[in-house]
């Protein structure tokens, strides 16, 4: 049973990350109705930028804020630059610019920083507590901390400040919000910051786990898919709790599932979301496809 | 052709400023299509102007290049500031307020908070301070008193509300950015006679207490011209005839042209 307990905290240690990126997945998906595939991407350069600065000298939580900024900064760039052109365009159309920027950033990464692997920080303490004989290392707790708190900052700007209000009113109806005289374009922008820097915290969390290179996040990208489609595509809070979900039952297939063992890990997210698609397209607390007015 | 001069006797008000709203040589269209082709009129400072004609004339379409929806060549001033060529969140800060067709309503948020979102442009900027927070707060106690439903279903998702009630918030909304001009599309659309009556009292109320100038577009032309102090008619994208409503209820042409053919397609169900 302890051991059992010791699975799901590993999982929903690992569920954080997974959870911050599908949320980024799920906001650009709500303010756009675009799927961004170069999510994970951006993250990475966001690590990069982390990393770069704690090589240069500067501490990690202070690195943390910066990076954070220049995140926001980038997305909203990103927005400007290469989404706001193909916004209208057909759905397909978006698909591909995203799938393309998750080629040029990747390249890019290459490009400054090499593909050879690099060591990044660990932020927290080594060791851990012992809660009734399950180990809970620093990290693991760190990492769902730092998650619980964006999150948290994440719900008192969209549910109690005028600009949360003004941002949901354009991801409800944005011909209706231009209508009050609200610039949906800088909005919009915005949104690309706010999900740059959310998934730039699963990116800069996950790094310490893995090894620091430009294809570090593919396989993050996939869970987080999993966990967003898990958790319904329009909802932030699905996003979350999808999240939690799949790194649980990624632990625990490698930990009980003999044929899954380490190697088939990846696999689990693609089944949870061929079985969601199948069983319940819209997720766990999305809405039923219903067609935008 | 309009006469300024012409007083809006159901109102008994003088029309100071005839050209308060003024539409000169209007083309718009969509892609190929052109709808609008050379419109003209005006409509006064607190005047209701309702502008019919039958099914394709072109009235929807003359609310969107009001707005900054559609775009069209020739002009349209507001109180002598040109309202083409802005986009619909530009002429929203001028004063212009579009119910859309189909309301508009934030679905996912409250009704009040749909409320506060129509006082957006007013409390949008940090350097707006409590003062107008203070009136935004009063407004919304005003639109709550116009229609006493939406106080009752306040923190009620705005998607829940029945389509008489949409319309109602779709008002209200645009009311909260203390318009100069109120552009309502089809209010009648899909609702109940009692309910769509109810409604153009309010617009009535609306016009009477705060001066609102409204351009109301409307199938129901009856309905419309009670309410109305001028009407424009369109037929295929530009003015047939323009008149007191009185006049045009009376207007054998219009009956034929537009009363006609809403009669005889609700008799034999739309075949000419």
């Amino acid at each position: 049973m302890t051991e059992l307990f010791q699975q799901v905290v590993e999982g929903v240690g690992s569920g954080a990350v997974y959870a911050s990126l599908a949320l980024a997945l799920v906001l650009i998906h709500r303010f756009t109705g675009i799927v961004n595939f170069a999510q994970g991407e951006l993250a990475m350069i966001s690590t990069y930028v982390a990393w770069q600065l704690v090589a240069s000298g500067m501490s990690f939580w202070l690195a943390l804020p910066v990076t954070l900024a220049v995140s926001f900064a980038g997305g909203m760039l990103v927005e400007r630059i290469v989404i706001r052109p193909v916004q209208n365009a057909p759905e397909l159309t978006t698909v591909i610019v995203t799938v393309g920027l998750f080629i040029f950033v990747n390249a890019m990464a290459g490009l400054i920083w090499s593909f050879t692997v690099k060591d990044f920080p660990q932020p927290f303490p080594d060791g851990g507590i012992d809660l009734a004989g399950v180990r809970v290392d620093w990290s693991t707790l760190g990492i769902i901390a730092v998650v619980a708190v964006v999150m948290g900052l994440l719900y008192l700007l969209f549910q109690h400040t005028s600009s949360g209000l003004v941002m949901r009113a354009v991801a409800c109806n944005p011909a209706s919000a231009r209508l009050s005289g609200i610039r949906v374009g800088r909005v919009l922008m915005l949104g690309w910051g706010l999900a740059a820097t959310v998934g730039a915290v699963s990116g800069v969390l996950v790094a310490p786990l893995l090894f620091l290179e430009p294809n570090m996040m593919g396989g993050v990208l996939i869970y987080a898919f999993a966990a967003a489609t898990l958790g319904g595509f329009d909802s932030p809070v699905g996003a979350v709790v999808g999240g939690l979900c799949v790194g649980v039952a990624e632990t625990l297939a490698g930990a009980y599932v003999d044929v899954v063992g380490a190697d088939l890990k990846v696999g689990v997210p693609l089944v949870i979301i061929l079985a969601v698609l199948l069983v319940r397209p819209q997720g766990l607390f999305g809405r039923a496809a219903v067609e935008r007015a | 052709m309009t006469e300024p001069t012409t007083d809006s006797t159901e109102a008994g008000q003088v029309n100071a400023e005839p050209d308060f709203l003024k539409v000169a040589g209007l083309h718009a269209g969509y892609g190929q299509a052109r709808v609008l082709q050379g419109l003209d009129f005006s409509v006064a400072r607190g005047e209701v102007c309702a502008i019919l004609g039958p099914n394709g004339a072109g009235k929807t379409t003359t609310l969107r290049a009001l707005c900054g929806m559609v775009r069209g060549r020739g002009s349209v001033t507001l109180n002598g500031t040109e309202l083409l060529g802005r986009s619909p969140e530009q002429t929203a800060r001028l004063g212009v307020a579009h119910v859309p067709e189909g309301r508009g309503t934030f679905n996912d948020l409250t009704v009040e908070e749909n409320l506060r979102i129509g006082a957006h442009v007013r409390t949008g900027r940090w350097r707006r301070g409590s003062a107008e927070r203070v009136a935004v707060a009063a407004d919304l106690e005003r639109i709550y008193d116009y229609f006493p439903k939406l106080r009752q279903r306040s923190r009620q998702a705005a998607g829940s509300l029945s389509g008489g009630e949409q319309q109602m918030l779709a008002i209200g909304r645009a009311l909260m950015l203390r318009p100069a001009l109120l552009l309502l599309d089809e209010p009648s659309l899909g609702l109940a006679p009692l309910v769509t009556r109810e409604l153009f009292e309010i617009v009535r109320a609306v016009n009477e207490e705060e001066r609102t100038t409204v351009v109301v577009v409307e199938q129901n032309a009856q309905l419309a011209l009670d309410v109305a102090h001028r009407a424009h008619v369109l037929e295929a994208g530009r003015l047939l005839l323009s008149g007191p409503s009185r006049e045009i209820r009376e207007d054998g042409q219009v009956a034929e042209v537009y009363l006609g053919v809403s009669v005889r397609s609700a008799k034999d169900g739309g075949a000419p």
